[in-house]
């Protein structure tokens, strides 16, 4: 999976590059508008990652540029700017996703993960599982142990998710985003209210704890050793 | 076109009436002097005619001329002429006189060789007919100098009062328009370091005074924004400061020595959250930012209030239950607006209310359908806000609790302004009403 970066501020494109290729993807970087352009056109890469002003060409224009030619690769804009118009302008011409700057890097990689598998074709899992946590997608029901466990709506839905992306750092925002529809920079201690509460339920009367908090990043599901 | 002045203006004004008043005035008094002087000649002639009819009566035919020039001799400015009744000139007095007068009975005015007359015609005998006429000529010279130095006069006074007044009315149209002065004066020397200043509005003549107090209310609202904006740039770099501090402190201490890499790990997660809280400090102020360049736009989509609230209340279930509050909503409208504007303006009031009730309280979201504004109130229990700190809850960085330390992770105080701002850009208006053991936020948004 190869991911190409155009961003021409040097250490912006160094530590994203660190960052994603330590996440596990091949990843290129390059610094200017018409490289950048020129590597984007050969449809090796599986998701361009465009800064907005660029010297030679600017990131709108390499985005028409790789659609015009019939190319349908998942785009993810990085900008400064956070002008209503620029969103309008970019979602027209056919950008899958932006992020505003400062962001944090734990955001950006949930995102990128999410707009790559946007592709790939979901299976119709009836159940999510991992250890002994269970999850019935048809029934709604979890259970762990074999023993079963009451979850209100939208812990179910914290819990879906987490399962779905086990062993990704999740955000905050993204959390906020996807259980509950909040897409808004928030400074509120919702999650982390809701996340103990849901570890409360699933993990507290087992010694396998499953829900790690990652400090200064976000929320992960995934088995680790006692 | 170079504009005249208003003292200008004002000073010409006033000696065009002063001119037209004296002018008016000298008329008058012109024509007074003659009529005056024409009733003096009439009597005068009368008297004369009287004494000659006289004369010329009881004398006989012989006698007649050497009476009559006795007669006229008293008096030298004074002719007589008797015309026969078929037209002969019996006698002429002098020769100087016009050859030809008026032939009309009473009195008239003629002019003969730079000379005035008043010419008196009569019948000698005024009981006949027919009968020869009498004709008295006044050399009246000397009044008319008189009335021709009284013109001079009158023209020479009016040049020069409408001369004075003008010099007078600027003077005082000068002097009247002092306060204008020192207004312009004040304005001349308002910067961005002195909008205290003001005019004194009591001393200012009523005319001015309402415009000296719309002058110190723009001042006034000047100051206000100014105060604001001047106090927001230096909180925005108080705010930093702590962070960047921490991060400066704790970076260098950090790499003064060999440390085991658990200790790197620390730093850098402490390092990180004071980063974060910073990247969310600067996306808040570039929201403002936007707001107050207008670039806030939102749109316009039919919501249903019940529903988007109920949403939020049930994103802040878990926040709530945890903290004993009990969370509530009531009532319902159909409005149109940016739902995740208004998401986030509302999330912030209840995030607030959640924040500053205590167990066993109460935070209840009402939403009231008027007939021209949709009115939502977010109300929580607890301890009011004393009344001369709610005006100032919607500033910028102001935290109704002081205690709270700056620089931690918590939050940086813009929440209720962006609020305030979505609201605003809404076209609605927000305020905080508090008594002892409740706070109300209540916003109306317009109807569409």
């Amino acid at each position: 999976m190869k991911l190409l970066i155009v961003e021409d501020q040097a250490k912006t494109g160094q530590y994203l590059r660190q960052g994603l290729t330590e996440a596990g993807f091949n990843t290129e970087l390059v610094a200017d508008g018409n490289s950048g352009q020129q590597l984007a056109l050969s449809g090796d890469y599986a998701l361009l990652i465009l800064d907005v002003m660029l010297p030679g060409r600017s990131g709108w224009q390499i985005l028409q540029a790789v659609r015009s030619a019939g190319l349908d690769t998942p785009v993810l804009f990085l900008t400064a700017k956070d002008a209503v118009e620029d969103r309008v302008h970019g979602l027209e011409i056919g950008a899958d996703d932006y992020l505003v700057k400062p962001f944090a890097f734990s955001e950006l990689l949930a995102r990128v993960r999410s707009l790559l598998r946007r592709g790939s074709a979901t299976t119709q899992e009836t159940s999510l599982q991992l250890a002994d946590l269970r999850l019935d997608l048809i029934r709604r029901r979890v259970e762990r142990s074999g023993q079963r466990i009451d979850l209100t709506a939208k812990e179910f839905a914290l819990l879906e998710m987490l399962l779905r992306r086990q062993g990704e750092v999740l955000p905050k925002s993204l959390i906020a985003s996807q259980v509950w529809d909040m897409n808004f920079d928030s400074d509120t201690n919702v999650i982390e209210v809701a996340i103990r509460r849901l570890r409360l339920k699933i993990d507290d009367e087992f010694p396998n704890k499953l829900i790690h908090t990652v400090r200064g990043m976000g929320y992960v599901l995934e088995e680790r050793g006692a | 076109m170079r504009r005249l002045s208003l003292s200008s203006r004002l000073a010409l004004l006033f000696a065009a009436c002063t001119a037209v008043v004296s002018l008016f005035a000298g008329v008058l008094f012109n024509r007074a002097s003659e009529a005056h002087f024409i009733e003096l000649d009439q009597q005068q002639l009368d008297g004369k005619l009287i004494g000659l009819r006289h004369a010329l009566q009881d004398l006989q035919p012989v006698q007649r001329e050497a009476r009559l020039a006795d007669e006229l001799s008293r008096q030298a400015d004074l002719s007589l002429r008797i015309t026969g009744t078929d037209g002969q000139r019996w006698y002429d007095s002098s020769t100087q006189t016009p050859k030809d007068l008026p032939q009309q009975s009473g009195l008239s005015t003629i002019s003969h060789d730079g000379t005035d007359y008043r010419v008196l015609n009569a019948p000698l005998y005024p009981d006949e007919a027919d009968s020869p006429q009498l004709t008295l000529l006044l050399d009246i010279t000397h009044h008319q100098h008189f009335l021709q130095r009284m013109q001079h006069l009158i023209w020479l006074t009016v040049g020069l009062s409408a001369l004075a007044t003008a010099l007078l009315g600027a003077w005082a149209a000068g002097s009247g328009l002092r306060p204008l002065r020192r207004m312009s004066a004040v304005a001349r020397g308002i910067s961005a370091q002195s909008l205290n200043a003001r005019l004194p509005e009591a001393q200012m003549p009523p005319e001015l005074a309402e415009m000296a107090h719309s002058f110190n209310a723009m001042l006034a609202r000047l100051d206000d924004s100014f105060q604001r904006l001047s106090a927001f740039s230096a909180d925005i770099a108080h705010e930093l400061r702590t962070p960047l501090s921490n991060l400066l402190t704790h970076t260098q201490v950090t790499l003064t020595r060999p440390r085991p890499i658990e200790d790197y790990r620390e730093a850098l997660h402490s390092n990180l959250e004071e980063l974060q809280w910073m990247a969310q400090l600067v996306n808040d102020m570039l929201y403002l930012a936007k707001a107050d360049h207008g670039l806030l736009m939102p749109k316009r989509e039919p919501l249903e209030l019940a529903d988007e609230t109920d949403v939020l209340l049930e994103f802040f279930a878990p926040l709530a239950e945890d903290a004993g509050v009990r969370l509530s909503r009531e009532g319902h409208a159909r409005i149109e607006g940016d739902r995740s504007m208004l998401r986030r303006a509302l999330s912030n009031l209840l995030d607030n209310a959640l924040r500053f009730t205590p167990a066993e309280g109460y935070v209840s979201l009402r939403i009231v359908d008027q007939a021209s504004a949709v009115r939502i109130s977010v109300e929580n229990s607890g301890e009011g806000i004393s009344a001369q700190l709610l005006p100032r809850l919607f500033d910028r960085f102001y935290r109704a609790d002081p205690a709270r330390q700056e620089g931690s992770s918590e939050h940086a105080g813009l929440g209720l302004a962006i609020t305030q701002s979505i609201i605003r850009a809404h076209g609605g208006q927000i305020h905080c009403e508090s008594e002892a053991g409740w706070t109300r936020f209540v916003i109306e948004l317009p109807r569409t």
